[in-house]
This record gives C-alpha cells, structure tokens and sequence, in this order.
C-alpha cells in the first residue's frame, strides 16, 4: 500500500478532529447553562460625557457625594460609587455631573404614579387592606435581564415622560388618594434617593407610612439617613449567589445583604423577596443556605416571598417556574426555621396565606389583594396571643 | 460530446445546488428558532448568506489565480469539507448560543448580525467559492467552457433542493437527518470525481468516511442537542411551519414555538382575562370564534353556556400537542379548523358573538395581517350585532413607553374605524375590546352579575386595573398614528422600533457602514454587473413581495407559497438557457429584458391596486416565473458582454448575489415597512430604470 503523503495525514486528522467538535458542546460534564455563557458580568457602566450640559428644573444636588480632584466627583449612595468627571452620567442614569458637582435629575419628576393595595408590593405584614400611593422616577443601578419595569428602569430621566410632583405635592396626592403609606418603587428607589428622602421626612410629618420596594444595593451612610424616616420596606434578595447577582443583575450580593443587617439593627420591618428563575435560583440547596443565613443574621420572623417567574424583556426564552418548585421551597424554608413564608405570582394558593408560626392558625386568607378573613388583634394572633412580627393595624 | 471529467463535475455542481439550499433553509429556521423571528432577523440571516456567499465567489478568483490552482482533486476535498460544514453549522448554531449568550436570554440585533455572520460564515464562503472553483476546474480542460453553463447548472441544483425541502424533507424528517440525505447526492458525486485519481484512494475513503461519520452523529446528536438545561424535552417535531417542543419541567408542561415559551398548562391568569374581558360584555353568548387559543381557555369557556366554539389553528401539531399534553381540553361544541385564520373567516359565512384572536405581536408580515384594516373589517361583517372582537398585546407593568404606545394607538386608530367603541385594558397583557355597543370596564362584577367565578379576575383585577391606570392607558392613546394597513403595514415599523429600544441599540452604525460599502461596491463594478445586481436586488425584492401581498390576500397557504418560492428559481434555468442562445445579441437584449422587468412591475402595482384579492393565485405564479425568467436570460447575456473570463464569471456571479442580499434586506426592511407596497415596488422600478439607463448610455463598443 502506498504511504500517506504530509498533506493528506493533514486532511485526515482534519477530518477526525471536525467530528469530535459537536461530542465537545454536549459532552455531559459541560456546565450548566447559568455557568457556561461567556457574559460573566452584565454590571453598567459609566456614560461618558453624556450628562446634559445645563440644569434642568428637576435638578439637585446629590445628598451624599465626595468631590475629587479634576472636577470629578464619587456617588456615594450605591454601591457601585460611580465616579464621574464633568459630563459624566452614573450607571443609574439618574446623576449628572456639572461643573465638578454632583446631581440628580428627578427630583420631582416621576414618571410613574399609582394607587396600588400594599398587598401588591408584596407586604403583607404592614397595614394590611391599606393603599400605597405608589411612585418611580427613571433609574436603575441594576442591570437586571428580567426586569418587569425596564421601560422606566434602563430609560433616562428626558427620554420619558414625566410628571410634576415635588415632595409636597407628592404627599398632597398620596393624602387624597387616601393612601395610608407612599411606595417608593417600580425601578429603583435608591437613584432617586434625595426626591425620595424629601419626600419621606414631609410624609412622616403628615402621618404617612413610607415604604421601601428596592433591590437593597445602597450604602450604609444614606441608608442609616433613610431608616429614620422608612417604615417598611420590600427588598429583592435576587439569588444567594454572587455569581448569578453579575451575570443576571449586574450587581453583587454583598451590599445586599449588608443592607438586610442595617435593617434589622436599625429595627426597620421588610420583607424579603425571592425571584424564583428557573435553571438559575431554583436550586435547593441555595434556599437552605439562604435560609441558614437569614436565620443566623436576621432571626426567624422577617417575611420571605418566593415568587413564580415568568419569562420578562430579555430573559424571555425560559419557561415559567412550575408552581411545585415554589411550594417544595416554601416548606424547605419553613423547614429551615423561617417563620412567614410566602408564595407570590401564583393565584389562590395556599402559600398566600398567613399561619401563625405558634399555633399555625389561619391569619390572613388573601384572594388575590383581598382579604376575606382577617384573625388578628392588632399585633397578636388572635387563638393563641403570640406576637406576630410587623407593622399592623390598631385593634 | 462530455468528457468524464466535465459530467462529474457538473454532477457535483447539481449536488452542491441540492445540498446548500437544503443546508440553507434549516440554517435559517435554526436561527429563527434561537433568536427573534422578526422580519429584521430573517432579513438579515438572509443577506449574510448572500453576501457570504458573494464574498467567497470573489475569493475564488483571488485565491485560485495567486495561491491555489483548480484541480479536480481539491474540488473533492472541497466538496468533502463543504458537507461536513453543513452539519456541524447546524450542530453549532445550536450549541454555541448557550456559551456565546446568556441561557434563556434573548438579545438584540448586532449580537445576532455577528453570532448568524461568524457562525455561517465557514459554509458559506466555502459554498461560494466552490461555484466558481468548479468553473476553473472546468476551464483547465476546455478553456472557454461557458460560465453560464455552471450557472444554470447550480440552478438545477437550486431548485431541486428547493423542492425537496419543501415539499418532501420538511414533511419526513427532522433537519439533521434532512442534512444528510439532502448530502447523499453530493458525497456520491465527490466519490465519482475521485474515482479517476487511484493516487488518493485511501484518504479519501478516509475523508469520506468522517464526513459520514460527521452527518450521521450529527442525526444522534439531535435530540440531545435540543435537550433544555431546565427539566426534559418529552415532544419535539419539525413542522412546515417551524419547531414545535415541550419541555417538562416537574409537573409543568411548557409549548415552545420556535424557542419561545409560548405557554404552561399552569397559567390560568392569562387564560381568565383571555376569555372573560371579551365574554363579560355579552349578554348572550352561544358562538365563538378563537384564533390560536392560549393554554387554559376551554375551561373558562366551559363556564359559558356555548353552543359553537370554532378553534382555527395554522400548524396541526401545534394543537395536537395541546390536547395531548393537556394544555387545551376538548369541551361539547369545540371544533378545531386548520387553517389560516383570515383565510378561514374569508370563506367562511357563520356569524359570531365574540372573536377572540391569541396571536403573537405582529413582528413578521404574516402576523400583522391579523391587526390590519382588512382583517378587523373582516372580523366585523363576522359579528353579531354586539358582538366583541378581542385582541391583545404585549402589557406593561407601570409605564407605557413611546414605541408601546405608538402601537396602541395604530392599533385603536385602524379598529376604531370598523367598531364604534373600542377600550383597552392594561392585564398582564394589553387587550383590546372592540364592539359596536358601549362595554364594562368593571369585569369583576359583570362576571358576578353572570354567577361566574373565576381564580385570578376575582381576586387581582380591582389591584392591578384600577380606574385611573384604564383611564390613563386609554387616554394616551394618539389619534394622529398612522393606521396599520395591508399595504403598508405601519405596525411592523414601529416592531422595529420596539425591538431596537429593547436592547437600546440603533441600527444606524450598521446601515451607514452597510450604504457605504455597496456604495463603492458599485462604484468598482462594470454596468453588466450593475445590470446583474439590480436584477438579483429585483429578483429578491419582487419575491418578498409577492409572498407578502399574497398572504394578504390568500392567507399563510404552505403550499402555495413554497410553489411560488420554486417558481422564482425554476425562471432562472430556461431564462439562462435562453439567455445563452441569445447572448450574442449583446446590449439589446439585455435592455429589453430590463424594461420588460419595468413593465412586469408596473403591471404588479396596476393589478395590486385594482385587483386585490380577485387576483387569481395564477397571477402571482405567472409574475414569479417571468421575473425570474428575465433574471436567468440576463447572466449570461451580461457574462458574455463582460467578457467571460474567469474574472468576469466571478465577478458576475457576485454581483448577482450581493445583490439578491441588498434586495432582501431593504425590501423586507425599509420599502415595505417605512414606505408601503405600492412605493416599494415603485423602488425596485426605479433601481432597474437606472440599470436601464446605464445599459443605454454605454459607449463600449463590446455592448453594440
């Protein structure tokens, strides 16, 4: 037989190894998926020289800031303390720098109002059957692929439109509209720190609860400034992995969970908000350890809500999450030793109720917003007296 | 008479027409499968071939007269490479989307340009280099062997693998095996043009034993590669109209459609609002009509007392998977129709209480048929005296962005023409209630009054459609948006615009940098070329259209419309057969076959605008086979004036590709869109009177 020439030992071994490449892309020890894609991290970025050049009528100056040399200046709200040279806008899209200082350009100018039942937050252990005046500016310092609110979270403070509504007017409104407490929610409260805390100290003159319903990516100093006016707060515990907070958030988990601490020191009632996606967070033995940790840090008795994903804006190519996996979390949670935990997004389940944690007693029964039975008094349960954890109506 | 040589090669040539086609239109549902379907992503899949497969033809010459010389042995171990390539284009298109992007993340248009351009552009170079490799191979033997012959041969080749796709592998197989039987033929071809070579006969049943190798694992790998990383795949079938799976994930049944979870058998919200927004309007309901359907609706139109409900789906698989999987049940009164949907209610005389339409948002032409003016008038002449027509659209959570707006208010303004009062409301989804008496907007309690309860409704409705957002949602709609008509479908534009501020790009880089570059493309071509050019752009665009405006008028008729995509090839072979005959005649003929292209277009608008829908389906097939006569006359007409050496042959044939990629791209996303049928049409005329022009003005004597 004649021998094989260099070139056709080339052709062959070409050959041989272009078969090998689809048993490579599925070989079964490939990553799973939430590992494998080569985006590791989606956080934002600073917009260079994008900031308007003058102020506008919704311009303030930044509440907590440091100016550094050059003219430039660091957020020091967030965690994601974007530095910023004259021109510069933040990864929140909402801070400008002008002329070596730090400003935020919504102030007064939400462009999304409500009335909602508290209940839709979710918080179901603040002022039950109460309304929330509801209100968002644009502004994210997430990134986040799943995101119901990007329309106003991933926009602009000009590319929308607005309402006028500085803080008097914005407590003026929440009062005729009778809402008991004003939500600061929809994208993320936090860039709009300074309407937000305004409007906070003139609510809580008038009498108005006010309410945090955020991602929790905030630094302790303007939290700490925050806690003294807030009395509730919904908080998004994304994941209990740091990998999966920058490849699906674009943020991290510590702050995160730092911020769960300050709130708990400061006494501050939340309530904790787990987003269920499928192939990322539903894994058991995440639950376990976020579990093991809320009960290490934070005690037994703050709300957990796991909600059903659907698939939302670009993460829109993945399946619901089957209500079973939501259920199976519940009693692994309660399990754990999580006293109140809940299922959100799934209507008339049973995981929407109240129990008591001592006598395990229907509480609340909630249809959907409503509440066909209610069996407290005032703080207590009312078969067995034990005190249930949040911030409830007067008997 | 043939040499051995000659008849292989042409034989290879016929196989590698049959295999690329093939290879080419799974490529593309894959891609449609794993990105948006829009019509911008169609496009531009498309337009990456054509200019892949451009570029490689120029490559050809390049490569062949400095490097590389044509023989007949390469051509083997080319066409060898160029099968497996095929496979594992369709293998990796799959597996590296989940390690380039995101698991279950869609995303927006460059990263699809570049992911489709990188991913195809091994096969397609390769694919369009071999054409004209062919010809050189050819040409070493006989030196003036006609570039037209090769041409009409890949024709053949073309439209048998149109064919065979369309009419028998989409039916049979699932698209890895239909990539190795679509190969059968070539590899065979390949053996034969190795037989006369003893030299090499060991490597090559090496070589061509791991091309078989690579398509038949590439059938086992198969399921594995659709496998979901989230439970299991318990159904997958391949259908005319696209991939149909469902995944399991626990007690969960998800029906994907193309790669989008189009619904659970676990969603009653949607379901409800589906069923009873439209329902709880009518004081007597006994006959529906349901277009697509969403999973859970018969149970609450059990809650009804219905005598009639007609559930028209296009796809048969889509329903028997449905019931199958308990997604649908079967209720007393139900029957299931498969058919287009606007060509059902177009035949059909029954009269209705409610018509309730489950489409996905009108981002291709054959969607936003079904939010046109003609459609909701149609829909109206269908109705009761108060009956209701439903649709709806993607919601909002908290704010409603401009381009959603926009949409709304194109949509309100064209229904609002047929239906006196029309309102929307802002569920999980936007729906749109149209009915020619005044309706409730407290569902809840016209549900009550009924003794009707319901899950969801009852307990969310009051919390997430207050007073103030309907209010507010309805009042933001803009009288002064432009109507979505059949002929020129506005909505698809502002899909566009939709779809871009999702992502937050803008295609601008990419259409100044594409402008730039045909621009001087067309600069440093010859006018023969410019000729070939605007026809391939012609070609292309008058294709788009046809398919287009007779899914306006006819409906999505799979089989019609795959008979019209073979008779825009099956012109080309007779027209360049012809055209070889007559080629000789030089300029003359090749102006009078660009103004017969003019009139033939002219004729196309005159018989849209006055005929519509009386056009016969013969129309459409006489017009497809003309124009693409016309376009197969002038290669090699336009090949002989060039000169027909081996530079001109590539050069011609590029012409003829990059300009079938310009006709695709800008007649399904500029001119129909942003300018209409008729104007689009008019563009294409206008593209070939300057190819008229330049044919007319020529002073080379060769064109005399």
């Amino acid at each position: 037989m004649k021998k094989i020439s260099r070139r056709q030992f080339l052709y062959g071994s070409a050959a041989v190894l272009s078969t090998t490449i689809p048993s490579q892309t599925f070989w079964p020890s490939a990553p799973k998926p939430c590992q494998s894609a080569l985006a590791e991290d989606i956080r934002g970025k600073v917009f260079k020289g994008d900031g308007p050049k003058e102020l506008w009528k919704w311009s303030h100056e930044g509440f907590l800031y440091k100016r550094l040399s050059n003219q430039k200046v660091v957020c020091g709200i967030c965690p994601n303390r974007c530095v910023l040279a004259p021109g510069d806008r933040s990864v929140c899209r909402s801070k400008v720098n002008i002329n070596g200082a730090l400003y935020s350009l919504t102030y007064g100018n939400p462009c999304s109002v409500n009335t909602d039942p508290i209940e839709k937050k979710p918080l179901f252990h603040f002022k039950p059957r109460t309304k929330a005046f509801s209100l968002a500016t644009t502004g994210c310092n997430f990134r986040c692929l799943n995101c119901q609110n990007y329309e106003i979270s991933q926009a602009k403070p000009h590319e929308v439109w607005n309402y006028e509504l500085f803080p008097p007017d914005a407590v003026k409104e929440a009062q005729r509209a009778g809402a008991d407490s004003i939500a600061y929610t929809y994208s993320e409260p936090i860039t709009f720190f300074e309407y937000m805390i305004d409007t906070c100290r003139l609510a809580k003159e008038k009498g108005i609860y006010n309410v945090l319903v955020s991602n929790a990516y905030i630094n302790r100093k303007p939290l700490l400034e925050l806690c003294k006016v807030l009395d509730g707060a919904s908080l998004n515990l994304k994941s209990y992995s740091d990998a999966i907070y920058r490849k699906l958030n674009g943020g991290r988990l510590k702050p995160v969970l730092n911020t769960f601490k300050t709130l708990h020191e400061k006494g501050i009632h939340f309530e904790i908000i787990n987003l269920v996606v499928p192939d990322y967070v539903d894994d058991d033995e995440m639950v376990k350890q976020m579990c093991g940790w809320m009960l290490e840090n934070l005690g037994p008795d703050y709300p957990l809500h796991f909600l059903r994903f659907f698939p939302r804006y670009k993460l829109d190519r993945l399946p619901p999450t089957p209500i079973s996996t939501l259920t199976r979390f519940r009693k692994l949670a309660m399990q754990e030793g999580i006293h109140y935990v809940y299922i959100g997004n799934v209507p008339n389940h049973e995981g929407m109720n109240t129990y008591c944690h001592n006598c395990k007693k229907l509480l609340i029964a909630r249809m959907g917003y409503f509440i066909p039975q209610y069996n407290l008094n005032a703080n207590r349960c009312k078969f067995c007296d034990t005190a249930i954890p949040g911030v409830w109506n007067e008997a | 008479m043939k040499s051995t040589n000659e008849r292989v090669i042409i034989q290879v040539v016929i196989a590698t027409g049959i295999s690329s086609v093939v290879t080419q239109l799974l490529t593309i549902r894959e891609f449609l499968t794993q990105f948006q379907g829009n019509e911008i992503v169609i496009a531009l899949i498309l337009f990456n071939w054509l200019i892949l497969g451009g570029i490689g033809t120029l490559l050809a010459r390049i490569i062949t007269h400095r490097l590389w010389k044509a023989t007949i042995t390469r051509l083997g171990w080319l066409s060898l490479f160029l099968s497996a390539f095929s496979a594992l284009q369709i293998l990796a298109v799959r597996g590296l989307r989940d390690v380039v992007f995101l698991h279950g993340s869609s995303v927006g248009f460059y990263p699809t340009w570049l992911y489709t351009f990188f991913i195809i552009t091994p096969y397609c170079l390769l694919l369009g280099f071999v054409l004209p490799y062919s010809l050189f191979v050819l040409r070493n033997e006989t030196l003036d062997y006609p570039g037209a012959r090769i041409y009409i041969t890949d024709n053949i080749g073309d439209i048998s693998g149109g064919a065979l796709f369309s009419f028998a592998l989409v039916y049979l197989v699932t698209p890895l095996q239909a990539i190795f039987l679509a190969h059968l033929p070539l590899l065979v071809a390949t053996y034969l043009l190795f037989l006369g070579k003893r030299r090499h006969r060991p490597i090559v049943f090496v070589g061509l034993g791991l091309v078989i190798a690579v398509l038949v694992a590439g059938i086992f790998f198969e399921k594995a590669s659709l496998k979901p990383s989230e439970g299991k795949l318990v159904y997958y079938r391949e259908t005319r109209y696209g991939r149909i799976a469902v995944h399991q994930d626990r007690e969960q049944f998800t029906l994907f459609e193309d790669g989008i979870p189009v619904f659970s058998n676990q969603n009653i919200s949607i379901a409800e609002e589906t069923i009873h927004y439209p329902l709880a309007q009518l004081d007597d309901v006994e006959h529906i009509l349901l277009v697509s359907a969403e999973g859970g609706v018969m149970e609450e139109l059990q809650k009804y007392a219905l005598r009639s409900v007609d559930y028209v789906e296009l796809d048969p698989e889509v329903t028997s998977v449905q019931f199958r999987f308990g997604m649908i049940k079967e209720i007393p009164g139900l029957q299931v129709i498969h058919q287009d949907g606007r060509a059902f209610l177009a035949n059909s005389k029954k009269i209705y209480d409610a018509i309730i339409v489950n489409l996905p948002e009108p981002e291709t032409f054959q969607i936003n048929r079904f939010y046109t003016d003609r459609f909701f008038e149609l829909a109206k002449d269908h109705l009761s005296k108060n009956g209701v027509l439903s649709f709806s659209m993607q919601g909002f959570q908290n704010y409603l962005a401009e381009p959603q707006r926009q949409k709304f208010s194109s949509l309100y303004n064209t229904v609002s023409a047929y239906f006196k009062y029309v309102i929307l409301l802002p569920g999980q989804k936007v729906f749109f209630l149209c009915s020619n008496r005044p309706m409730n907007t407290d569902i809840p309690a016209a549900l009550a009054s009924k003794g009707i309860s319901t899950g969801y409704i009852s307990g969310f409705y009051y919390g997430n459609l207050t007073p103030e957002r309907i209010k507010r949602l309805n009042q933001r709609i803009d009288p002064s948006t432009p109507t979505n008509l059949d002929n020129s479908p506005y909505l698809i534009r502002v899909m566009f615009s939709q779809w871009f501020s999702k992502y937050q790009t803008s295609p601008l880089g990419f259409i100044i940098a594409i402008v730039a570059l045909i621009f001087i493309y067309l600069f440093r071509i010859s006018r023969e070329e410019f000729v070939l050019f605007s026809t391939g752009c012609m070609t292309m665009g008058s294709e788009i259209l046809v398919i287009f405006a007779f899914q306006i008028f006819f409906g999505y008729i799979y089989l019609q419309i795959g008979i019209i995509i073979t008779v825009f090839l099956a012109g080309l072979l007779p027209g360049a057969w012809f055209g070889n005959k007559l080629c000789r005649q030089g300029k003359q003929v090749l102006a009078l076959t660009d103004g017969l292209l003019v009139v033939l277009l002219g004729i196309f608008i005159f018989a849209l605008d006055k005929g519509g829908d009386r056009l016969p389906v013969l129309f459409f097939l006489i017009f497809g086979l003309v124009v693409s006569l016309a376009c197969g006359f002038q290669f090699p007409v336009a090949l002989h004036l060039r000169g027909s050496d081996n530079v001109a042959a590539t050069r011609t044939f590029s012409a003829d590709l990059i300009g079938a990629a310009c006709g695709t791209l800008f007649t399904s996303v500029v001119l129909i869109p942003y300018f209409g049928i008729i104007w689009a049409a008019i563009g294409l005329i206008a593209l070939k009177l300057i190819s008229l022009m330049l044919i007319g003005t020529h002073k080379n004597p060769i064109l005399t």
